[in-house]
């Protein structure tokens, strides 16, 4: 497939458009990437598709393969393996903090501690997440903006 | 938790027992029998008591993150375990006195003592952490609003 960027003047609007011949899996991958870099990310619940705003998800979990994400109220599956979201969601404030986990700090609502240099992170749905003693350095110093 | 990682984490623990129970030995000793007189294979008394020690601690390892109260449970089952072991120790042992009940309500006050203390400390040392990293929290969310 043939890539090409054209400049545009700021009175357009900036677009991103794939000519292809059918819609291949590896054209709904490069759509995904595109629109999970504009905000949003594609999954499925209930085998119907959706867009949810990264800004919408408390956290992400990978369970056996597979990847899920959390909202206030409801969980969708995603195609993203977690390593990919972590670097993805990295500038959306979302951090990895333990082996199958991540999370957005800003739906943090408080930290305590939960035995053998473990913590636990209360999310603002009462939800509450283990903080895996090996992440926890990398967190305070996230939060500490470093 | 990786395996290898915890059995790291266990050798570390396994030397800082050795030293000390080789400071408890020599106090219960001192108070206990300070005439007697002892072997060199009385030495090696620490490090086997480390090393049984260390066996219940192995309760707490999960391929998966515990949740606070299944980490308390297997917490409550390393006590009695780590009971079990240092009475087995004291019972089989031919230099302490298990005869004198005293001895005996030492050693296991003395395990239930440092156990509970040792916690405290950690879990207190967790909260203050815990306390400061909410600070930084509401900092951070305050910034990226």
């Amino acid at each position: 497939m043939e890539v090409r960027i054209e400049k545009i003047g700021k009175e357009q609007e900036e677009l991103v458009l794939i000519r292809c011949h059918a819609v291949t899996e590896q054209v709904q991958e490069i759509e995904a990437f595109v629109k999970s870099r504009q905000g949003s990310l594609s999954c499925i619940s209930d085998a119907k598709k959706y867009e949810i705003p990264v800004t919408d998800i408390c956290y992400i979990e990978s369970v056996d393969g597979k990847t899920f994400l959390y909202t206030n109220d409801r969980v969708y599956e995603t195609a993203y393996r977690i390593y990919e979201l972590e670097e993805m969601l990295k500038p959306k404030h979302f951090l990895r903090i333990s082996k199958p986990m991540l999370v957005n700090l800003m739906k943090i609502r408080s930290i305590q501690p939960a035995f053998n240099g473990r913590f636990l992170a209360v999310l603002n749905s009462g939800e509450k997440i283990i903080i895996s003693r090996y992440y926890v350095k990398a967190l305070k110093a996230a939060l500490r903006g470093e | 938790m990786e395996f290898k990682r915890f059995l790291i984490n266990k050798l570390i623990l396994f030397f800082m027992l050795s030293t000390l129970i080789t400071v408890a030995v020599s106090v219960i000793g001192s108070a206990f029998a300070a005439d007697a007189q002892l072997s060199y294979g009385t030495l090696l008394t620490p490090i086997v008591y480390a090393a049984l020690c260390l066996l219940p601690t192995f309760v707490t390892w999960s391929r998966h993150e515990l949740t606070p109260k299944q980490m308390l449970l297997r917490k409550a089952l390393m006590l009695v375990l780590l009971e079990a072991v240092m009475l087995f120790i004291a019972f089989t042992s031919p230099t302490i006195d298990t005869g004198r009940i005293q001895v005996v309500l030492v050693i296991a006050g003395s395990v239930l003592v440092i156990f509970v203390l040792a916690n405290l400390f950690v879990w207190l040392k967790e909260s203050a952490e815990a306390r400061q990293m909410n600070c930084d929290l509401k900092a951070f969310q305050k910034l990226h609003e």
